[in-house]
């Protein structure tokens, strides 16, 4: 078209020159297309705009869905069909035609068009009665008609996917291989704009890995160490091996809460605000394959539940979520409900795993006759293990010890229950606890009254102790109890007004750190509770952290940005109590240690090392002293570079000093004040004598 | 060894001075009396009684003749150190900064804050002479800092050919007396210079300032040579006259101090050594911020004023002087 107004307008100035016969030598080519010329332009190139505007035979087709499944009838029957499915389809808007194909006898062939006034109509009623059982015997499947497009573009030749090219990622584990078995720690800091990696060397942590704008809020090490997770508004992104180079990377935006699972095999992301109303596919939560980087499940979220919201058992085999009078436990790799349905439990409260083994415990309130109950839980076997009936109970919260022997369920009771309309007010509130144990037959479950408030509990997690801070503060004591098998947890010790308000057993058990932290101003006790004696007390002033290093030589405390504006600091102390380093960083915000494996050697090897640890330690204490010697030499070494320099300048300020000495003498009217420079003038001393009270004394005979 | 506890203000203190002997020393605070104290015992000698404000900075002249202040009721005031009387006194526009004398003792300088649309100022007069006529006669130079950051802190620099001044934006000026003009400018602060004081022979300057760092300068080129951090705005820091050490006073501001307890250690004045940037000791005893903090000349005491209203006088044991680095 273009081409051809071209020409005509060409032959137009054509005729023009050909008016002028003043121009006949600068006559313009003839432009014409010759006689028969056809152009060999597809319509397409020409305006391929507006072809692309041309109604298709398709437009208006999304609002058409087709029904499957629908009964085949006689044609005495179709109108009574007619009627049904109109009842039905009404609901999700107005119907503007409708399309019974018919068999020559007149029957129905069991599938119908339906027409809405709009594509968003038909829409709902693909999410509405697709798979809507009509009777019995049908069930209807229901596809939009652009859908057959869609399906019959399928290529016929089925292509491999092609694999992925492998990619080398070094050893991950690296980190377990240091020579001195050092732990890492990860520092965020400048609000989290920084975050660094140090190697907790001695005397001072090196580091190895800083990076602006690693993170937008805050980083996670995964439970055994292996990957550092850092947040972004996009997703989550893992990082590992030597060079810290990224792993994987999760696109989840909004994220906010991470979890992995205890082997890592799965990184469970959670982002509160996803919009899951977009697509049809849940957005809030999402389960990932840490490995392959693959979305393996996704749900929704409820707004009101506590985090995590999924809870792993700890080979990755399951995990669980509460709902409404339910507990639904979910396998993998599979990703569906075990056994296809979830447990019902009326009433449930709560519910953990075992550390160590696929038993779960949850916990169920009082309903009018019946008590509140706990119940161990096997699975997959679903069998109860265990069911324990609690009266009077307010609350329950239940703390399994890491090694998984015992569990401990502290119940809030109350002596008064007063009801108020809608909410209920307990009073005369006390405490007990009921220990399982879950190591032995049938298991026991004792129990040990507190009268007073408990503030906190937290069980060694190696060994048989339990440690509770209870009373109303600042007049808080600690008290300490053993579990023994067949009698109820003795107390082993107390002490009487500790201020303090958490606690933090080492990860091998035996020693304790007793902390008050925040309000408590960062008093510190380093506890051995192997003969109960108080190795060391601290303090770091208005400390909202403590968290002991994976195996337990060290511990961190540190004064969090968010928790406190000043004075934001880590401090690194020996696992007796003694201040190796403190750190000041600017708006400092998180320390976190990375976490180790567990250990390989079995418990024979574990012992063995114990019992020669005398020849080891000699070992390691000369180690350590060549390390502090290196280390002070190389200060010295540094020292001495730095006052040479001075000295230098020095000389030369004294050089120039002397020099200025007669002006200095010109200025302060010649006289030389150089030498009298604070001895207070030509001070002399003088002996004044005063007579200041005569006194006579007589003396008896 | 205790320390004497000097108590005679009121409110808390701006600045302390000893005199060139190290007998006397002087003390201002946001009452109106600069105080004069017996180093010796920490007796007080008298006061000087005219300022109707808060007097921010003191000075007095190396014969110990003339002393003089300058308060935030806009007037420069020279004393005599003996009997206590006004000699001369100048109203500025502004309230009076800081106050030097030269090292002659006939000159001195003062600077003005900005504020109410007058910017502040740098003055620099002829002492010789303080009569009635004082305040008529027209200063030597006068520099105005229009549109600039004040000045907060002075010092004197090079025999009275320059001066040096800090400002409120940590800028560090030198100016030439003879030109007035600014002949260097370093900007190693990031926050306001509360305060400068110079080495006993003048070669080194130390700075200290809101950003939590003190910072060694020299004197005559203003690189900056070293520096001392810490966790909170240091408000004096001084150089030891006798030793390679500099002490460090300071704490939060005033309106943030409930937020912390004196058991962390935030008021101590904190000892570092000069080349080696290294906290060796701490001196606790205030319950407020330090705000001045000086030297005696012969080393062997140091006194430190504080938000508290207290000067306290510390003599050194014998323990700080057997003190020594490994190197």
């Amino acid at each position: 078209m273009a081409r051809r107004k071209e020409s005509d307008r060409a032959q137009q100035n054509n005729d023009d020159s050909d008016s002028n016969p003043n121009d006949e030598l600068e006559e313009e080519p003839n432009f014409d297309d010759p006689e028969g010329y056809e152009d060999d332009i597809s319509e397409q190139d020409l305006m391929g705009d507006l072809i692309r505007q041309r109604p298709k035979e398709t437009d208006g087709v999304e609002s058409i869905v087709v029904i499957d499944g629908v009964p085949q009838v006689g044609p005495e029957r179709i109108e009574k069909l007619q009627n049904v499915l109109k009842k039905l389809f009404q609901k999700f808007g107005k119907i503007t035609n409708e399309y019974y194909p018919l068999n020559p006898d007149g029957s129905t062939k069991g599938h119908v068009f339906i027409e809405y006034s709009n594509a968003s109509e038909a829409l709902e009623v693909l999410k509405g009665t697709n798979g809507y059982k009509f009777d019995k015997n049908h069930t209807f499947t229901v596809n939009l008609l652009t859908d057959f497009e869609k399906y019959n573009d399928i290529l016929d030749k089925w292509e491999n996917p092609v694999p992925q090219p492998f990619k080398e990622q070094g050893c991950l584990q690296y980190y377990l291989l240091d020579q001195d078995a050092c732990d890492q720690f990860s520092v965020v800091y400048e609000q989290g704009d920084k975050v660094a990696v140090y190697l907790n060397t001695q005397p001072e942590p090196s580091l190895l890995e800083e990076r602006p704008r690693w993170t937008e809020t805050l980083v996670r090490w995964s439970p055994l160490g292996t990957y550092l997770a850092t947040f972004h508004a996009k997703g989550i992104a893992l990082w590992g091996g030597e060079k810290f180079q990224q792993i994987v990377r999760f696109s989840h935006p909004g994220v906010q809460f991470i979890d992995f699972s205890p082997c890592e095999k799965y990184l469970v992301s959670f982002s509160p605000l996803a919009d899951s109303r977009a697509t049809d596919e849940p957005q809030a939560i999402i389960i990932w394959d840490v490995l392959s980087g693959l979305k393996r499940r996704a749900f929704n979220a409820d707004k009101s539940q506590a985090l995590p919201i999924f809870k792993w058992s700890h080979d990755d085999k399951y995990f669980a979520r509460m709902g409404v009078d339910m507990l639904s436990v979910y396998e993998t790799p599979s990703f569906g409900l075990l056994d296809k349905k979830s447990i019902k439990v009326q009433g449930i409260r709560d519910f953990a795993w075992s550390p160590t083994d696929n038993t779960i415990a949850y916990w169920v309130g009082e309903e009018k006759d019946t008590p509140a109950r706990v119940t161990l839980l096997e699975l997959p076997s679903r069998n109860e293990v265990r069911v324990k009936n609690l009266f009077s109970v307010a609350d329950c919260k239940m703390y399994w010890q890491k090694s998984g022997d015992y569990l401990c369920v502290k119940v809030d009771r109350y002596a008064k229950l007063r009801k108020d309309k809608s909410d209920i007010k307990y009073s005369g509130i006390y405490y007990n606890l009921e220990v399982f144990h879950m190591r032995e037959k049938q298991i026991p479950v004792d129990s040990v009254e507190i009268k007073e408030t408990i503030q906190a509990f937290a069980w060694e997690p190696v060994g048989t102790k339990f440690a509770v801070i209870h009373g109303e503060p600042p007049s808080t004591s600690v008290s300490f109890y053993e579990v023994k098998t067949g009698q109820t947890p003795t107390m082993v010790k107390k002490y009487e007004r500790k201020p303090c308000n958490q606690l933090y057993w080492a990860p091998s058990g035996q020693f304790i750190v007793l902390a008050g932290l925040r309000s408590m101003s960062g008093a510190l006790e380093f506890v051995d509770t192997q003969d109960f004696t108080v190795m060391n007390t601290g303090e770091h002033f208005m400390a909202t952290d403590v968290e002991w290093d994976p195996t337990g030589r060290y511990v961190s405390t540190a004064v969090s940005w968010w928790g406190h504006k000043v004075d934001n600091a880590y401090w690194l102390w020996s696992f007796q109590g003694r201040i190796l380093k403190r750190v000041a960083l600017d708006k400092f915000c998180q320390l976190q240690w990375r976490p180790r494996p567990p250990s390989l050697l079995s418990a024979q090897q574990i012992k063995d090392i114990k019992k020669s640890l005398k020849k080891y330690s000699a070992q390691f204490e000369v180690k350590d002293r060549l390390k502090m010697t290196k280390a002070s030499k190389e200060l010295v070494e540094k020292r001495r570079k730095l006052m040479q320099e001075y000295e230098d300048l020095r000389k030369q300020k004294q050089e120039e000093y002397a020099e200025q000495r007669r002006r200095r003498i010109e200025l302060r009217n010649n006289v030389d004040t150089d030498e009298t420079e604070g001895r207070g003038g030509e001070l002399e001393e003088e002996t004044v004598e005063f007579f200041i009270k005569e006194e006579t004394t007589f003396i008896d005979e | 060894m205790k320390p004497l506890m000097l108590h005679g203000h009121e409110r808390s203190i701006t600045q302390i001075k000893y005199n060139r002997d190290g007998d006397l020393l002087f003390s201002s605070a946001k009452d109106n009396h600069p105080c004069v104290w017996y180093s010796i015992n920490g007796e007080r000698l008298g006061t000087y009684e005219g300022h109707q404000g808060v007097v921010w900075a003191i000075d007095v002249d190396w014969e110990t003749k003339r002393f003089m202040s300058g308060a935030g009721d806009n007037m420069l005031m020279i004393w005599d150190v003996q009997t206590g009387k006004a000699l001369g006194k100048i109203e500025a526009k502004t309230s009076v900064r800081t106050c030097n004398f030269s090292y002659s003792g006939n000159m001195a300088l003062y600077s003005t804050d900005s504020t109410m649309g007058n910017p502040s100022e740098i003055f620099i007069i002829d002492v010789r002479t303080v009569d009635s006529s004082f305040s008529t006669n027209d200063p030597i130079l006068q520099i105005p800092l229009t549109n600039a950051p004040k000045a907060t802190s002075m010092v004197w620099g090079n025999l009275d050919e320059v001066v040096i001044s800090g400002h409120d934006n940590g800028d560090l000026a030198q100016w030439d007396l003879r030109t007035g003009k600014k002949i260097n400018l370093v900007s190693e602060h990031a926050k306001s210079i509360n305060d400068m004081q110079l080495s006993k022979d003048g070669g080194f300057l130390i700075t200290a300032s809101r950003d939590c760092t003190a910072k060694l300068f020299d004197a005559d080129t203003l690189e900056c040579l070293k520096t001392y951090k810490t966790e909170r705005p240091v408000n004096s820091a001084a150089i030891s006259p006798i030793l390679d050490h500099v002490v460090l006073g300071g704490g939060q501001d005033a309106m943030d101090v409930t937020t912390t307890s004196t058991r962390v250690g935030k008021f101590d004045a904190r000892f570092f050594h000069l080349v080696f940037e290294e906290e060796f000791g701490r001196v606790k005893g205030h319950f407020g911020p330090i705000n001045s903090l000086a030297f005696h000349p012969d080393g062997k005491t140091y006194a430190s004023g504080g938000e508290d209203g207290y000067v306290r006088l510390h003599q050194f044991d014998p323990s700080y002087f057997d003190f020594k680095f490994d190197y």
